[in-house]
């Protein structure tokens, strides 16, 4: 493939073609690779860069893919651990903001029949 | 073993009338004292089951990162590669170091469509 590859051309791909595609892709390296050992034309060896990056996207694309298919499949249901936020360890074991919220009875009804008053002073 | 129901407190003395009927007749049997015939005591084997998760902790398993494009990376082109390659009908290939030679073979076979035949080294 000697255009450019275009991300957003990749996402409406299917897995199929994305698969094909990627081995079209390092075959293609493969081939880059021995023209560098047998001392290859500069412009073979400048597109192993390009090509490197193009199998990352293609990757990426897959894996990005593969990972919001599979969320949609663990919708309320208990998520792997992978699926689930990843924030950091400490924040993972914190309180959740519903469990921070929660009254007893005792304090609702305080709450309820003794709320702050605001007053105002006429000067 | 014993027939114990839910006893109430008056019926206390009705319970032991009822078990002195049993060991008279016979009805209670006494387990057998095991005999060891061994001095060292080996745990004895329970029921183990398989594996059965609600949910898997990995989604999906990852992909396969040595795969043939991986395995070979690119062939030697050295002065004794080249003398290999006329003389004793051979290439020579730098390898990725997590291969072995069964992976090597089939990696070979996958790329280049070749047929390897079983030589030393």
């Amino acid at each position: 493939a000697a255009a450019r590859i275009k991300v957003h051309e990749l996402r409406g791909k299917n897995k199929a073609d994305l698969q094909g595609q990627l081995k079209d892709l390092k075959a293609e390296l493969s081939l880059l690779r021995v023209a560098k050992v047998t001392g290859g034309a500069p412009n073979k060896l400048s597109k192993i860069k390009v090509v490197r990056t193009s199998i990352a996207r293609v990757l990426t694309v897959i894996s990005q893919k593969q990972k919001s298919a599979l969320r949609e499949a663990y919708k309320n249901k208990r998520l792997p651990l992978d699926l689930r936020p990843k924030k950091t360890r400490a924040i993972r074991r914190r309180l959740t903001k519903h469990q921070l919220s929660l009254k007893t009875e005792r304090e609702k009804k305080r709450e309820k029949y003794f709320p702050m008053r605001k007053y105002a002073i006429k000067a | 073993m014993l027939p114990v129901a839910v006893a109430k407190k008056g019926d206390a003395k009705a319970q032991a009338a009822k078990v002195a009927k049993a060991v008279k007749s016979g009805s209670i049997k006494k387990t057998a004292k095991k005999i060891r015939t061994s001095v060292t005591f080996h745990r004895p084997k329970t029921l183990s089951k398989a594996r059965d998760p609600k949910y898997p902790r990995i989604s999906t398993p990852g992909r396969n990162k040595l795969d043939q494009y991986q395995i070979l990376k690119y062939p030697l082109t050295t002065e004794s590669a080249m003398k290999k390659i006329e003389d004793n009908n051979t290439l020579v290939f730098i390898v990725d170091l997590k291969a072995d030679k069964k992976k090597i073979k089939a990696a070979v076979k996958k790329m280049y469509d070749i047929q390897l035949s079983d030589q030393p080294n």
